[in-house]
């Protein structure tokens, strides 16, 4: 499904990636750790497309297509979805309004037909259940004054409504509290299929206690310096990043 | 005398006194046009020297020969029908007092008199009664150009009336209809608006025009709130793209009274709105939120002052500046607190959101405070589209322009959406999509 060959990428005069490779099937779900600063979420951004992080080199295919040419709306009528780790507060705009038209924007671009305001009604109720939100934070404005562990229940409903064929969720373990990762990492597994990719980025072991990864990959310094299976990330836990990147060194 | 002096605009003047002098219906009103184009005469036009004119050019008086509607009127010849796209949705039968190129249109407005509302015009009736002649002579003409201009040619105005009635609050919506000529022309509608004690009202007042012509509408409206009366005001500029409009607006606040705007300013090539709010009794409170659209061609100008003369009075000021293409926005909002006037708590903002690189805002809030106890806050701000938002939009699927209306809208409804009224909420809003949607070169 997605193809990462060579990827470099630098941000003004800083390079960020420097040769990354990176294979994911669909029904697979994988686990990108590593310390601050490696790269971890700038990658994600760049899969995402955000301006500002420029392409040095290297190749992303998505479904056979050149990701990189795709504008960000084209990518996520693709089927690609990111996660932020700091969801954007929207002032203003109205959360259910927004969500109705995200959802038939992409709708809309994969040729297919719109949501009326009744059979999204009935979809999103349906959603926000999964991922426990109240339902009056669909009246309000999109994250203007949630509360962190809100703002990232709102990633996920997002996810289980769009349903992309790749979903990447940058960090969105930071800043929960046990229950809400719980309720997070539900709604997660519910979108988890034979069609779906996930990649999670994130710091913690802890995360993937709930979300069970088919492979754990290791970035430092712009690169994928390990790749196994769920085990590499118990053992990271315990022995922390400097044991690979020490050995890297070595 | 040479161009620069505003030559057009004063022969225009001085021609138009003896002819009206000798057949006026009103005498008061001649005395007071007289004793205004004297004055005018003397008064050198507006110009960049001028801190109230600093950033806003008007060689348009200078280009133009501006003449005076002929007498038979157009409105003569328009039916209700003729209006009816200009009406806002719902509000066909409710209460409307419209003026047609500066002048009553008693067969298009409708308005059921009793219930506490009357109605005076200054053309067409001799018998105001004399403290309303009064409160329009009251003015003072010194230094305000274009307000003495409007003294000096004004021919008709609504002199609206209202008593505590029942508890209910009446809407009444004085419209104004500009019907294209071949020729520019100006207008001077002179209106007077007094609500007696405990008296509410939601005033809609609203400037539009049949077709595209040049014109300048040049209008003063004077209100005066007496002991705890309560007014909602909605101003909506719709003027057409040729035309220059120039609102006076004064209020006065009795005691314990309440005043709401909401203002939104989108039509013109050139518009101001000068705006007075004053505070003559204890206890009062005003709120303004304005929103300023400035597209291509455009320059829109907000003169705002907000004196506190009486102690314990509240006050919030709140207008925002939209910008594309080379639009200008001009904002001067000041605040004043006199040295009685203690516990004043009063706020002033201006923000503006510039969607392209050659519009231009001058803004400058001020305050100035003569008392010590009181709590004030004012400021400004100007800024594009967060690239943030956009990017967090795009990457759900909405395509860039869209996702750049959405944030736009969002900023304009902060203020639109205190507009209580539904229709007009709806209406107001529609004139934002249009003004993005007509705007198209965005970046």
């Amino acid at each position: 499904m997605l193809t990462i060959e060579n990827l470099k990428a630098a941000a003004g005069e800083k390079e960020i990636l420097k040769g990354l490779d990176l294979q994911v099937n669909a029904g697979e779900v994988h686990a990108i750790m590593g310390p601050n600063g490696s790269g971890k979420s700038s990658l994600a951004h760049i899969l995402a497309g955000r301006e500002g992080l420029d392409v040095t080199g290297g190749s992303v295919s998505f479904d056979g297509n050149d990701l990189l040419e795709l504008e960000p709306e084209e990518r996520a009528a693709a089927g690609v979805f990111l996660a932020f780790q700091y969801p954007v507060e929207l002032p203003g705009v109205n959360n259910t309004h927004f969500l109705k038209e995200a959802l038939n924007a992409q709708r809309r671009n994969r040729g297919e037909e719109e949501l009326d305001s009744v059979a999204f009604m009935k979809l999103v109720r349906e959603k926000m259940e999964l991922v426990s939100m109240k339902p009056e934070l669909l009246k309000r404005q999109v994250n203007a004054g949630f509360s962190g562990g809100e703002k990232k229940r709102n990633e996920i409903l997002q996810l289980t409504l769009f349903e992309p064929r790749l979903a990447i969720l940058d960090e969105t373990d930071s800043g929960l509290d046990i229950d809400a990762l719980r309720t997070v990492s539900e709604g997660v597994n519910a979108v988890r299929s034979e069609e779906r990719a996930i990649i999670l980025v994130t710091h913690y072991q802890r995360l993937l206690d709930y979300i069970e990864p088919d492979f754990v990959h290791v970035l430092a310094d712009g690169r994928i310096i390990r790749s196994g299976d769920k085990t590499l990330a118990l053992e990271l836990e315990k022995k922390g990043y400097n044991w690979i990147t020490d050995s890297e060194a070595a | 005398m040479n161009q620069s002096e505003g030559t057009l605009i004063r022969q225009l003047v001085s021609d138009h006194q003896p002819a009206e002098t000798s057949r006026d219906e009103n005498p008061w009103l001649s005395v007071l046009k007289k004793e205004a184009a004297s004055w005018f005469c003397d008064m050198p036009l507006p110009n960049r020297k001028m801190e109230a004119w600093r950033y806003t050019p008007i060689e348009f008086i200078n280009k133009t020969a501006f003449s005076l509607d002929a007498e038979e009127a157009p409105f003569e010849a328009l039916a209700p029908s003729d209006i009816e796209e200009l009406l806002l949705p719902g509000s066909e039968t409710s209460d409307r007092i419209v003026f047609v190129n500066g002048r009553y249109a008693p067969g298009l407005s409708c308005l059921e008199t009793g219930n506490g509302i009357t109605l005076h015009t200054l053309a067409g009736d001799s018998k105001l009664p004399s403290g309303f002649k009064r409160q329009i002579g009251h003015a003072d003409l010194s230094g305000r150009f274009f307000f003495t201009l409007n003294n000096a040619l004004m021919s008709d105005g609504a002199v609206i009336h209202v008593n505590k009635q029942g508890s209910e609050r009446r809407r009444l919506e004085l419209l104004h209809i500009t019907v294209g000529m071949p020729d520019p022309v100006i207008h001077n509608p002179r209106h007077l608006v007094v609500l007696e004690s405990n008296a509410s009202l939601e005033l809609v007042e609203r400037y539009t025009s049949l077709g595209k012509s040049s014109y300048f509408n040049n209008a003063v409206i004077d209100i005066h709130l007496s002991e705890e009366s309560d007014l909602l005001h909605t101003r909506l500029q719709e003027e057409s793209e040729l035309a220059q409009h120039l609102s006076h607006l004064t209020v006065r606040l009795e005691a314990r009274s309440n005043y709401q705007q909401v203002s939104l300013a989108s039509g013109g090539a050139w518009s101001r709105t000068d705006a007075q709010i004053i505070f003559n009794g204890e206890h009062a409170h005003a709120e303004l939120d304005g929103l300023i659209l400035a597209g291509s061609k455009q320059l829109n100008d907000v003169h705002l002052e907000v004196l506190h003369e009486v102690p314990n009075c509240t006050s919030r000021e709140h207008f925002k500046g939209l910008l594309s293409s080379n639009g200008k926005i001009v904002f001067d909002g000041r605040i004043l607190v006199a040295r009685d006037a203690q516990k004043t708590e009063a706020a002033l903002n201006n923000e503006n959101l510039m969607l392209s690189r050659s519009a231009e805002v001058d803004t400058k809030p001020q305050l100035e405070i003569f008392a010590d106890d009181v709590k004030c806050s004012h400021g400004a701000t100007v800024g594009e589209l967060d690239p943030e938002m956009l990017f967090y939009l795009r990457s759900r699927g909405i395509p860039k322009a869209e996702a750049e209306r959405m944030l736009c809208t969002a900023f304009a409804n902060e203020v639109v959406s205190r507009i209580s009224e539904t229709p007009i909420r709806n209406h107001a809003k529609r004139m934002v999509l249009q003004r993005l949607a007509n705007q198209g070169e965005m970046a």
